[in-house]
């Protein structure tokens, strides 16, 4: 959108008070994606018979990858996305090495949790926010002059974060350590370190000015393809056509589990691209504290435990809360955010990205010859057709479970759900309109 | 000509990637994950 001629010494102040609202938006974004990412968890408990680990997995990546394509071509449509491609061709393989790092750490913590258990597992890979700091330091130049106090805020905050987590973790953990510590404590620390490292491509896009609708679009290639790869190799083509064909009334549990998991990864996407990997990521690993309260409000996972567990749940809730709150007010101030232009800079003279692209989409606005309103074609339908009815055949075949589910946690934590929604959606259209 | 131009960008863009710091450390990351999962297995 062309800039609006206004005196010039409002400018400075109209520039400090959009980057604020963008800040703010950031961290609204990281609570909401912590809510939608904790609440993917909950269609995945439905699923008790014994399916290989692997296999759920493929599944849910399955509908991660219809959702990806669809919410896209239905939010701003795919024109959007290859008008962001055109720009930056580039990302196209950033987006696509996030997915497949994004895919071997799933499936290390697969064996994490098997050979450790979830307690002492969950707590090292967890981690990633500490290296993804590392990372957003060392490469982008965040939290670059940004003063002790926001030092203090984000990486006391990560790792008070940290100790809430294994909180938790030991709080919920309900297998014993099979054996293998060793090779359990590698694959969680392998696990984190994936995740930790698959921010750079995050921030290296979203720093160059590409919107989040289309990074995730072929970030899911690379999901897809590492995910089917490995559950071949591991389970053989046969055998893991026959899981999946034996396990055909639960993939629509599965693969909802995906579909709300796209959405928290979208508001974490957003909050990487307004506040940073060094805070938008700590905000969104929040996502344990909410996946906590569907376990034990809505499937009663902790009943009849001791009080010192519920003891360990409060403590790690409240440790959570704590550094979740000391990152939210460490927002970068104008200096810092001078050093994340700078690092934009970089990649704009490197590939020859233009200008003015990425100083408007940093903003969140759209660059003057953009198109002033994205249109959907024919072709976005079809795909929001085709995707929805993918999802409608395997929830016509989907056997309920037989479970004690509590009805009224269930009716509320979706209706928070939902107004995080509401009000993070719409405060993305309004100051950004998913630019 | 033009064809010229376009295969000059394009090949000046990989070159680009190929020597960007940003795209060498996920790949080494991600062979190493693929290796511990080979050796975890």
């Amino acid at each position: 959108m062309a800039s609006v001629e206004m005196p010039r010494g409002s400018l400075p102040v109209q520039n400090t008070s959009r980057a604020k609202k963008l800040q703010y938006l950031g961290i609204l974004s990281g609570f909401t994606a912590g809510a939608w990412l904790g609440a993917a968890e909950a269609p995945t408990k439905l699923v008790t018979i014994g399916i290989p680990p692997m296999v759920i997995s493929l599944i849910m990546v399955i509908g991660v990858f219809l959702a990806r394509w669809s919410l896209p071509a239905l939010i701003l449509g795919t024109s959007s996305v290859r008008a962001d491609v055109r720009r930056a061709p580039h990302l196209i393989i950033w987006a696509v090495l996030a997915g497949c790092l994004w895919a071997v750490a799933n499936t290390l913590t697969i064996f994490a949790i098997r050979d450790i258990g979830l307690s002492i597992a969950f707590p090292l890979w967890n981690s990633n926010s500490l290296l993804g700091i590392f990372w957003g330091f060392f490469f982008f130049n965040e939290l670059r002059q940004a003063g002790w106090r926001r030092w203090t805020g984000v990486l006391g905050g990560a790792l008070v974060m940290c100790a809430g987590a294994t909180l938790l973790a030991i709080a919920s953990s309900t297998q014993a350590p099979a054996g293998h510590s060793l090779r359990g404590v590698w694959a969680a620390l392998g696990a984190g370190i994936l995740w930790g490292t698959m921010y750079i491509p995050y921030r290296k896009a979203y720093l160059t000015g590409m919107n989040p609708l289309s990074f995730i679009t072929f970030f899911t290639f690379g999901e897809l393809g590492m995910m089917s790869a490995l559950a071949v190799s591991y389970t053989g083509l046969s055998p893991l056509w026959q899981e999946l064909t034996s396990a055909r009334s639960v993939i629509f549990w599965l693969m909802l589990g995906g579909f709300i998991w796209v959405i928290g990864d979208l508001f974490q996407q957003y909050a990487a691209k307004y506040v940073g990997i060094s805070r938008g990521i700590p905000l969104s690993n929040s996502n344990q504290l909410w996946g906590l309260l569907w376990g034990i409000f809505v499937f009663g996972e902790l009943h009849g435990r001791s009080s010192s567990t519920y003891l360990q749940v409060i403590g790690g809730s409240l440790l959570m809360m704590l550094g979740a709150g000391a990152i939210a007010f460490s927002s970068a101030a104008a200096d810092e955010q001078a050093r994340w232009k700078e690092a934009a800079q970089r990649e704009v003279r490197r590939y020859g990205v233009e200008a003015d692209y990425v100083e408007a989409r940093m903003n969140g606005r759209q660059a003057a010859d953009e198109l002033v309103k994205p249109s959907r074609s024919a072709w976005d339908w079809l795909l929001v057709a085709g995707a929805s009815g993918i999802f409608v055949l395997f929830a016509a075949i989907a056997r309920v479970p037989q479970m004690s589910l509590h009805w009224g946690p269930v009716a509320l934590l979706i209706a928070a759900l939902l107004l995080l929604l509401l009000i993070c959606g719409l405060a993305l259209w309004r100051t950004t309109r998913f630019n | 000509m033009e064809r010229n131009e376009i295969t000059n960008v394009t090949s000046s863009r990989l070159s680009s990637v190929l020597t960007d710091i940003h795209f060498w450390v996920p790949v080494a990351v991600l062979l190493a994950g693929l290796l511990l999962l080979k050796f975890i297995r």
